[in-house]
């Protein structure tokens, strides 16, 4: 019924994990843990079918570098917190939509985009009604600099545009290829190519900078 | 600095360990258990584009058998051969891309946008080489009533169409409404072709063409009323009073 993803070669261990769910869901998770990347897709047919392990298992290999996505958009770490819990929600409502057949990855950015814009409606929506606009601008603004996120690659893509952080972010957090991103934000591959090339104009200028600057002074201020 | 040493950067930067709360993580997992049971997933595009353009096909036949098919008896082999194979693959292609819309990740063939300006382009393009009378008899009266015409069969396209991608999600719904319009408006042009005798090519041009950029402008406006209404909806729910 789901297609090739179950009768993959690699699902033998995982066979073999389901027959003890009932005995040790402990030893099911780390026989799950082991399953390489690319079968992201199986775990997620598994979790289509009502498999609780593969869901945790879902939920512990892709929650890092989702809320790190979410990190990355200028969210604190509690807005990032919400946003993964609210995309773990929404992605269980609409489990349904994706295709066995179908890269997972691309489905659920698309998922947490979405998560990500809602949010950000929200928050305008709350301010708008609580007349703090003007407040909440300043805090946008301020948000790279003074955020909790110690993360180096946090730091390194805060200069580019939203369009162009996510980019980066899934292409080298998520290691999705060109056609996956376009995916995920429903663009085409020539308009993701533009995304990179531009952030990376940017990184560049912004590289040199701070190379420039570590010469002069002998390190980063 | 070459793009290797930017590269070699961000992955230096992405490989850094990132935790998680694990108090987070178990409440996430913890509030998944008590809904968790097997879903059927939805059918491939194919199936349900296909499906798509059988509703299109018969509610424009349903609608010209009822008014009579005087357009499709009037017209020639090959304005025939022209003009319904070009709006079957106007509907097909806008089928194909409202099912991507509806489902997360999809790819996407055209955008939404560029579907509408392609869909009025081709048919104005077809109109414009086949119909040469250029008189403008009763213009405004009978244009408006075609127009009427092809909205009217728009609309329950529409709502069916929606129906039978209920289970869908679009993650954004404005453009997924734009396109779902613009099928619905294709339908609407199809019904209008079989039926409407009246090959004034001015009449063809404005009034028949006009359906599906009025009925695509229709679809994105409900989706962005319905967009509205369900996040004050949820802003009302999470509101503290």
């Amino acid at each position: 019924m789901y297609g090739p993803a179950l009768n993959d070669v690699d699902m033998t261990p995982v066979d073999g994990a389901r027959e003890h769910v009932d005995n040790s869901k402990v030893c099911v998770k780390t026989l799950y843990a082991m399953v390489p990347d690319s079968n992201l897709e199986m775990l997620m047919a598994r979790y289509q079918e009502g498999d609780f392990a593969a869901a945790t298992a879902l939920i512990d290999r892709l929650s890092p570098q989702l809320h790190r996505f979410f990190l990355a958009q200028f969210a604190s770490r509690a807005d990032a917190d919400d946003l993964l819990q609210e995309t773990w929600l929404r992605i269980h409502k609409v489990r349904h939509t994706y295709r066995p057949s179908e890269p997972m990855l691309p489905w659920f950015y698309a998922i947490a985009r979405r998560v990500r814009v809602d949010h950000y409606r929200k928050a305008i929506r709350t301010t708008a009604r609580e007349h703090r606009l003007e407040e909440m601008s300043e805090v946008a603004a301020a948000l790279p600099g003074e955020s909790d996120r110690t993360d180096d690659l946090e730091a390194l893509l805060a200069p580019l545009p939203q369009s162009q952080r996510e980019v980066i972010e899934m292409m080298k957090v998520a290691g999705m290829s060109l056609e996956e991103v376009a995916r995920a934000t429903s663009s085409s591959v020539g308009s993701v190519k533009q995304k990179v090339h531009r952030a990376y104009e940017k990184l560049r200028g912004k590289m040199s900078a701070m190379g420039l600057s570590k010469g002069r002074s002998g390190g980063l201020s | 600095m070459r793009d290797r040493e930017i590269d070699q950067a961000l992955e230096r930067a992405a490989q850094a360990p990132h935790e998680v709360n694990p108090g987070l993580l178990e409440r996430i997992v913890g509030s998944l258990k008590s809904s968790m049971r097997p879903v059927r997933p939805l059918p491939p595009t194919w199936v349900l584009a296909g499906g798509l353009v059988l509703i299109c096909a018969a509610i424009a036949l349903t609608g010209a058998a009822r008014a009579g098919f005087y357009g499709i008896e009037k017209l020639s082999v090959l304005e025939r051969a022209l003009i319904f194979p070009t709006l079957g693959i106007l509907v097909w292609v806008a089928a194909v891309e409202f099912v991507s819309e509806m489902i997360p990740g999809s790819r996407c063939i055209v955008a939404p946008g560029a579907l509408l300006k392609i869909g009025c382009l081709a048919l104005l393009g077809v109109f414009a080489m086949l119909f040469r009378d250029y008189r403008t008899d009763h213009f405004v009266s009978a244009g408006v009533a075609c127009l009427m015409t092809g909205l009217l069969h728009a609309v329950p396209t529409g709502l069916v169409s929606w129906w039978l991608l209920r289970r869908g999600f679009a993650v954004n719904s404005v453009p997924a409404g734009l396109v779902g319009g613009t099928l619905a408006g294709l339908a609407g042009v199809t019904m209008l072709e079989l039926h409407c005798a009246n090959f004034e090519a001015l009449h063809v041009l404005l009034w028949h063409t006009a359906v599906v950029p009025v009925s695509g402008a229709a679809g994105a406006l409900v989706a962005w009323t319905l967009r509205l209404r369900s996040g004050s909806a949820a802003h009302e729910r999470n509101s503290p009073e």
